[in-house]
């Protein structure tokens, strides 16, 4: 019984003493003045403040992003193009299909193809799998993200699609709109066959829509093998990543 | 007695703590200071951007807490745990699945879920119900008390040796805070297919697609609204529009400038130790979104068996345990794990989706955790595919100011051959690698799909704290 009262008592001054150390401000007001602790305050809170800003700024990308995958979802090409960049660079790119600039044209391509569910067809795609970097002035952001597709059309053999989404953001008037978005086909399919069976090749341009400008990568999906370009650094290494135990050859 | 004296001692803990800030605080008021300036309208500024920026946070808190709840509602709902997914709603909330019609209040939720599985709580041998709850949208009432969000639903179940479907769908729910705690008011989905594995979603009907969600519960009225599901094109209708006011996450201004300011008789001790509470506060908030990013990164990683790049993400003491293959401690061991399978090359797939990732943070912000679903599409091409489905109980720990993972522990929910699917076919649980045995055999014993195995969860319900 004694013991533990001595336990408790050693850990109460144990705790007191912690409190103590545990305040980071000096508060010796003789060697640091109230003024000077409240500059330090105020010095504290305009990084707090850049913090948050940051922090709603990955949401903002975040429900955009989703917002997107909702439209795409449902056909609404129209409503899915308004979520760009004003600016002329503002870019559109799917697979193989090329480079589509400017709002008028990503709209187009987005009626034309992207976003375009004719009557009994189905484009059901979630996007999912965010890792979003906003860049320390708050004013560009890039993510990384995935969708799967399940389509096709009815009565007919249904389609799968997978593949990453590398994309860019800029804030405008406050607002985070998309400027680039770069959708990549990691694979596309065959419902009834299979992957394994029956791959599709990667889609190519749109004939009666060509491109402003070829695709910025050439590739094949699979049963290529292709890496989609991280716009990350690893975030442990803070270096590029790569396969140590690989034959070049086989990952093109 | 005991009691008595821990009481007399904590009594003593107490005063003796007391001494202590007394005599950091008691220096300040030296009589020797001269004459200091007024900073009372600086000490108001000062309290009033603590308030700006806690009030932000909040909100993102609220964001946070959203996602998990629904998210959290669909790992419910994949175990049938009926008493966890009712426990999440509000008391007069209502539940609302494709056309079965609208059940009011908890106790008729409750008989709502009951019913989908002949009255018992959890899964029986055979069953199989996932119910991915992906793509959210979420909205934040101006007043933080309520919220919106639109979901999408990826289902994937059925009954071993009878049935496999796939299913997709649409959720538009409403939200409300009581008393500090987020719960669901209205639950409403819209469903868009639900379809026989066999013959996919493309040759689904109207009639295959009601099978969704049925109840031998009787609902309390007719459904809110009528629609017809694919292959007609119907859009769910969206709590937001193109030609909304801009949405910000942030207070509104308007709002934030009503609230009025008591904190002017505040000190600077106080308004410090308000900072260092809100700091913290604001690094809890940002390891949500680190932590979110890091699982991501290893599913990509993973996906192109970048065996480097994965066990790299990982701490020197970590630990790794998938399906059977038993743990593997320390990243080196890690490293020789993810080699064990294999190099990318043209004509494989080995795709590794991290889905709804409910992702909590400790109190003192240095350790978090993360279930999440893996959704695997493995393919040799012209030989075989395989669909998966896993979920990770996973943590996390700041290390040096640097987030990385401590432990991964990969559940197997099932791993079928493509062309039987999940109604004809599920591999057992897979064991160890040929010639390459883990440091501990696997940590929790368990049998995957048919068989019932709930992985256990990190957290706590919530609403209720079961």
């Amino acid at each position: 019984m004694k013991n533990i009262l001595l336990l408790c008592v050693a850990t109460c001054a144990l705790t007191a003493l912690a409190a103590r150390a545990a305040e980071p401000i000096v508060t010796d007001s003789r060697l640091i003045t109230e003024e000077r602790r409240l500059q330090m305050l105020e010095a504290k809170l305009a990084s707090l403040q850049h913090q948050v800003n940051l922090i709603e700024d990955r949401k903002a990308i975040e429900r955009l992003q989703q917002i997107w995958g909702h439209y795409v979802s449902e056909g609404m090409a129209t409503e899915a193009a308004a979520l760009f960049s004003d600016g002329p660079t503002a870019s559109i790119e799917y697979a193989q299909q090329g480079v589509y600039l400017g709002k008028a044209r990503i709209e187009a391509f987005l009626k034309a193809g992207g976003a375009k569910v004719l009557p009994g067809e189905l484009r059901e795609t979630p996007v999912m799998q965010a890792v979003v970097h906003v860049a320390a002035d708050g004013q560009t952001a890039k993510g990384r993200w995935r969708s799967l597709v399940l389509g096709g059309t009815q009565g007919q053999d249904g389609q799968w699609q997978e593949g990453p989404y590398e994309n860019e953001y800029v804030k405008e008037g406050g607002m985070w709109k998309i400027a680039r978005l770069h959708w990549y086909t990691t694979m596309s399919s065959s419902y009834d066959k299979g992957w394994h069976r029956m791959p599709y090749p990667i889609a190519g341009p749109l004939r009666d829509l060509p491109p402003d400008r070829p695709p910025s990568a050439v590739y094949q999906s699979f049963p290529s093998f292709y890496l989609a370009p991280f716009h990350y650094l690893h975030p442990v290494t803070g270096k590029p990543v790569a396969w140590d135990n690989v034959a070049p050859g086989a990952a093109k | 007695m005991k009691y008595v004296i821990r009481s007399l001692a904590a009594l003593a803990c107490i005063a003796a703590a007391g001494v202590g800030m007394a005599q950091t605080q008691t220096p300040m008021p030296v009589a020797a200071t001269p004459a200091a300036p007024d900073l009372g309208p600086r000490l108001t500024r000062v309290a009033d951007r603590i308030a700006a920026i806690d009030a932000e946070a909040n909100r993102i808190d609220d964001y946070n807490q959203l996602r998990n709840l629904q998210q959290m509602y669909g790992f419910y709902f994949d175990e049938a745990l009926w008493d966890q997914v009712v426990d999440l709603f509000a008391d007069d909330a209502t539940v609302e699945v494709g056309l079965n019609g609208v059940y009011v209040g908890k106790d008729s939720i409750r008989r709502y879920y009951l019913g989908m599985t002949a009255g018992k709580v959890g899964l029986v041998k055979g069953q199989l119900n996932i119910q991915g709850q992906l793509a959210p949208v979420i909205t934040l009432a101006a007043d933080g008390s309520s919220a919106q969000a639109r979901w999408r639903i990826l289902v994937q179940d059925g009954v071993f040796g009878q049935n496999a479907n796939w299913g997709a769908g649409v959720y538009e729910n409403t939200y409300i805070k009581q008393d500090g705690v987020w719960k669901i008011r209205k639950l409403q989905l819209f469903v868009r297919f639900y379809a026989p594995y066999e013959s996919g979603w493309t040759r689904t009907t109207a009639a295959l697609n009601a099978r969704y969600g049925k109840s031998t519960a009787k609902a309390d009225r007719a459904p809110s609204l009528r629609y017809e599901t694919w292959p007609t094109r119907f859009v769910a209708p969206m709590h937001y529009s193109p030609t909304d006011k801009p949405y910000v996450l942030a207070p509104d201004n308007s709002v934030k400038a009503a609230a009025p300011s008591n904190n002017a008789a505040r000190g600077v001790t106080q308004l410090e130790a308000q900072v260092r509470a809100l700091e913290l506060k604001l690094n809890r908030l940002q390891a949500v979104d680190e932590v979110e990013n890091l699982e991501s990164a290893y599913g990509y990683y993973a996906d192109m068996s970048m065996q480097d790049a994965t066990s790299a993400l990982f701490t020197e003491n970590s630990t790794l345990e998938i399906l059977g293959r038993g743990v593997f401690l320390g990243r080196d061991r890690i490293y020789e794990y993810m080699r064990r399978l294999g190099a990318p090359t043209d004509g494989r797939l080995f795709t590794h989706m991290q889905l709804q990732p409910v992702i909590t943070v400790a109190a003192d912000g240095t350790r978090a955790n993360v279930r999440a679903r893996l959704f695997e599409m493995f393919g040799v091409n012209n030989v075989q595919a395989q669909i998966a489905e896993g979920t990770y109980e996973n943590r996390f720990v700041l290390d040096n100011g640097m987030w990385k993972y401590q432990g991964l522990n990969g559940y197997q929910t099932f791993y079928s051959d493509y062309e039987q699917g999940w109604g004809k076919h599920s591999v057992p649980l897979m064991t160890y690698f040929p010639g390459y045995t883990p440091d501990m055999p696997h940590s929790v014993e368990y049998e995957p799909y048919p068989a019932v195995f709930v992985p256990p969860f990190h957290y706590r319900n919530p609403v209720s704290g079961r």
